[in-house]
């Protein structure tokens, strides 16, 4: 068989698992959901409401049929397209997936690339002189950024840099006083094409913390990927004999042994990139950033099921096409590959 | 050194940095940005239930009738009270002319019907009309009568509650049975310019019937964590923050902020009471004498200055203070003595020791530092009587097991939907269905205590039929006779403050604990 349709296999096969995969996700978290203490009348109505209205109310959200009707339902409405009202925001859940996620995702990819230069570039410099004084500082670099708790590094970076400094703003996504560019809902694409310049910089002005300190917290991840990589490759049979026909060590390194180097960095960048679809919490939850991880995490915590069975799907959905595209991708980039 | 290509490189970096940091963004001319922790995620005043959204709907709405900061009802939309019929079941109540909505359509009884038949029919708080008015119809242009189901006397209080604020029958008739979140059309100071759940924009109405608002609009931003909020004001990134969601340091440094001239404090009047709820249809609770003694053991001024840095004041009542039916030292005093001679009387103290399990909501910080300051407390004072067992719950879950019975002893709070004191004595000792000391159905055993008293649903019920001094001390005497049970112990009051930067006024509160966001505004030469 070809390489070419055994590719095509292969994906093809992944694709239409991802129907049953998300079926048994969504089935497992509307389970999940209703086995776990709480009760979502609790949290709309607080505890203290009269009996009457709770049974009411429990009508109106349909928390009153039997377990399995319930399931047929959500089923029903997902193979629809439909992914249901939330409790506590009684608005579509699509429409609060579309506020959301692409807030989520512009963090989440500008952090990327700023980690991805960084981290390169500091896995990349040690390599002149292994063990030498910048190699040192890049391994410190790569295993310091990598063990900070993301939690702690967001408050310091908060503290110094928006209050005390007063240099950026110390939460939010968009200036309180500007309206909001309107569009695809990326706030830094919008006012681009809208020509629309102070809410280009309101836009970065309240990206720049949160995705800074993300991108620092990820770098290492790419340091210490790019390191450990490159001096394997530098190392090899294919490299050795490079040399040997008497090639530069600058040749060596940039077009034999970095692109053999970066294939694992870039299976690292595709598993980051599906864990931050689904939102870096930690630092949406310190930078009021509104991201879908925060709103999650309040779904949660209302216990507003259709809102937390929406947005998993959805991100479930984005993290099996991310993860078939970076598989596509390596597949591509490395012949070697077998499926 | 650095070749030309990396200088020119830090150099490029070094002015975006500087670009970013020195561009900020213009304010409108008295535009005041107000921070709070409290996302928004619904306008529709049928939808309102927390205390945010309250906040925002005063400014976009107005109440038929307000609470003034001195305690006294004012019409609003109304320009009278109430008129009662002799038996007390019509009210007839008129209403103000010449009030024109946000989308220029006039305000009339027709509208303040619409308005009150949506409520009464979605509103997540529909029960609080639904439970005591039979009807609502327009008897005029502009006057509606509303049919009781029974007297009842706190009706304009209920009516000042600005979930019960108009809406247009022409913006919302695509929604007359289900919730509006994004919009909203009413008749107040401020109409919406533009909405997201951590952000809202409101503009002055240029059409509105009474005083136009002191500053040039409102930017209301939600920050996500105490620091967050903290940091925003002490940077002036925000001009007013509420302290709703604040930490207990946070707001002990800005009072400090505040006292050194540097912010401006204001403390609102408190609607809001902490409490412990005593499980008293189980042992060990059961035994009334039990409950006296850690009753008497609760050291409510050390909690208040060691958790709250004296922010929120020791309570002995289940009423704020600044509502009618006050009784300030109802519940019993901190006595450690009286306290160990009650826990021997119980069979306690001599070599036998109560572990009682008390449950805190793991997700209020100031919960759990109670919950080990009172156990610390305890252990200080009567260690070989009683010791308590700390557990954190998740409030949602919490509430949960509150109902079933699950919680023996549990420290939350409670906030009335409205400023009356009845809003704070059912929720707490309503009771359907008793058998003796034995609520099995209502109120008291969703709030876990399970507690009522023959004769005590009666007196709820009258204390909202009767009015003046009469229905005062029906409300001292039933705030009395539940300290005597102990059900519940009342441990402090939690009052609303709001900080502003000090170049503007300070902030005010009306009478229902909101802050008058129209009179906020730049002082000259400040």
């Amino acid at each position: 068989m070809s390489r070419r349709r055994e590719l095509a296999r292969y994906v093809a096969a992944r694709l239409a698992l991802a129907p049953v995969m998300l079926w048994l996700l969504a089935s497992l978290v509307f389970l999940l959901l209703r086995v776990a203490p709480g009760d979502p009348i609790d949290a709309l109505l607080g505890p203290k409401a009269p009996a009457a209205a709770r049974a009411a109310l429990r009508q109106q959200l349909g928390l009153d049929r039997p377990l399995l009707e319930q399931y047929g339902h959500f089923l029903g409405q997902l193979l629809r397209g439909d992914l249901g009202t939330s409790q506590a925001a009684q608005e579509p859940v699509t429409a609060i997936v579309r506020d959301t996620l692409p807030a989520s995702l512009e963090l989440g990819l500008v952090a990327l690339i700023l980690a991805a230069a960084v981290g390169l570039a500091v896995g990349f410099s040690g390599i002149a002189r292994p063990e030498g004084k910048v190699d040192l500082a890049g391994r410190l670099f790569g295993i310091g950024t990598y063990a900070l708790p993301p939690f702690w590094a967001a408050m310091v970076v908060q503290l110094v840099f928006a209050v005390w400094l007063g240099w950026l703003p110390v939460g939010g996504r968009f200036p309180a006083t500007l309206v909001p560019p309107s569009g695809s809902g990326f706030y830094l694409l919008d006012s681009l094409r809208a020509g629309n310049l102070p809410q280009l910089l309101g836009s970065l002005r309240h990206l720049a913390l949160p995705a800074a300190t993300l991108a620092v917290l990820l770098s290492g991840i790419f340091t210490n990927a790019l390191r450990l990589n490159l001096r394997r490759a530098l190392g090899s049979d294919y490299v050795e004999a490079a040399r040997s026909r008497g090639l530069s060590e600058r040749r060596v390194v940039l077009h034999h042994a970095l692109p053999n180097a970066l294939l694992p960095v870039l299976t690292i960048t595709g598993i980051t990139v599906a864990s931050l679809i689904g939102g870096a919490l930690l630092i949406e939850v310190t930078f009021s950033w509104p991201g879908i991880a925060a709103r999650l995490q309040e779904a949660i915590a209302q216990r507003d099921y259709p809102l937390v069975q929406g947005i998993v799907v959805v991100v479930a959905a984005l993290v099996v096409l991310v993860t078939v595209a970076v598989d596509l991708l390596v597949a591509l980039l490395d012949p070697r590959i077998r499926f | 050194m650095p070749s030309a290509r990396q200088a020119c490189r830090l150099l490029a970096l070094a002015l975006l940095v500087a670009a970013l940091t020195a561009c900020q963004p213009q304010r409108p001319a008295g535009s005041v940005i107000v921070a709070t922790k409290n996302r928004i995620d619904s306008l529709d005043p049928a939808k309102a239930s927390r205390v945010g959204v309250m906040q925002v709907l005063s400014a976009l709405g107005d109440p038929l009738y307000a609470i003034a900061a001195d305690g006294r009802i004012e019409p609003r939309l109304a320009t009278a009270l109430p008129r009662l019929s002799a038996d007390g079941l019509r009210a007839r109540i008129p209403l103000r002319r010449g009030v024109v909505f946000h989308d220029g359509t006039p305000f009339d009884a027709a509208a303040m019907v619409f308005s009150l038949e949506r409520f009464r029919k979605i509103g997540t708080l529909g029960y609080q009309l639904s439970d005591r008015v039979a009807a609502v119809r327009a008897t005029g242009s502009h006057e509606i009568e509303l049919e009781l189901k029974q007297p009842f006397s706190p009706l304009p209080r209920l009516l000042s509650a600005i979930f019960l604020t108009p809406v247009s029958p022409t913006a919302y008739r695509a929604h007359r049975d289900a919730p509006l979140a994004s919009r909203f059309v009413g008749t107040g100071p401020y109409r919406l310019a533009s909405w997201s759940p951590q952000q809202q924009r409101l503009v002055p109405w240029e059409r509105y019937w009474g005083r136009r608002p002191a500053n040039g609009g409102l930017a209301l931003v939600t920050l996500g964590n105490s620091t967050a909020l903290y940091g925003a004001l002490r940077s002036g990134e925000v001009d007013v923050l509420l302290n709703s969601g604040l930490e207990i340091d946070h707001q002990q440094a800005l009072h400090r902020e505040a006292a050194a001239g540097r912010l401006r404090e204001t403390v609102g009047p408190a609607m809001e009471i902490g409490l412990l709820s005593l499980l008293t249809d189980q042992p060990p609770l059961a035994d009334p004498v039990v409950r006296e003694a850690i009753a008497h053991s609760l050291d409510r001024s050390l909690l208040s200055r060691r958790v709250s840095l004296d922010i929120r004041p020791p309570l002995r009542q289940l009423i704020p203070p600044s509502l009618p039916g006050s009784d300030p030292a109802a519940w019993p005093d901190y006595d450690p003595a009286r306290a160990r001679g009650l826990f021997r009387q119980a069979g306690y103290c001599r070599g036998r020791r109560l572990e009682l399990p008390l449950t805190f909501r793991s997700d209020i910080p100031s919960d759990r530092l109670f919950a080990l300051t009172w156990q610390a407390q305890l252990r200080r004072d009567l260690d070989d009587c009683v010791a308590l067992e700390v557990t954190g719950m998740e409030s949602t879950t919490a509430y949960d097991q509150l109902g079933k019975g699950s919680l023996a002893l549990f420290f939350y709070d409670w906030i009335g939907d409205y400023p009356d004191a009845e809003n704070f004595l059912v929720p707490l000792l309503g009771c359907s269905k008793a058998r003796g000391d034995r609520c099995l159905e209502g109120n008291s055993a969703l709030s876990g205590s399970f507690w009522t008293s023959p004769g005590l649903e009666e007196e709820l019920q009258r204390s909202s039929r009767i009015d003046g001094p009469q229905r005062i001390g029906l409300l001292q005497a039933i705030q009395r006779r539940t300290s005597r049970a102990n059900p519940y112990l009342p441990v402090w009051l939690m009052a609303p403050v709001a900080w502003a930067r000090p170049e503007l006024s300070p902030p005010r509160y009306d009478g229902s604990g909101r802050v008058q966001l129209g009179e906020l505004r730049r002082e000259a030469g400040r």
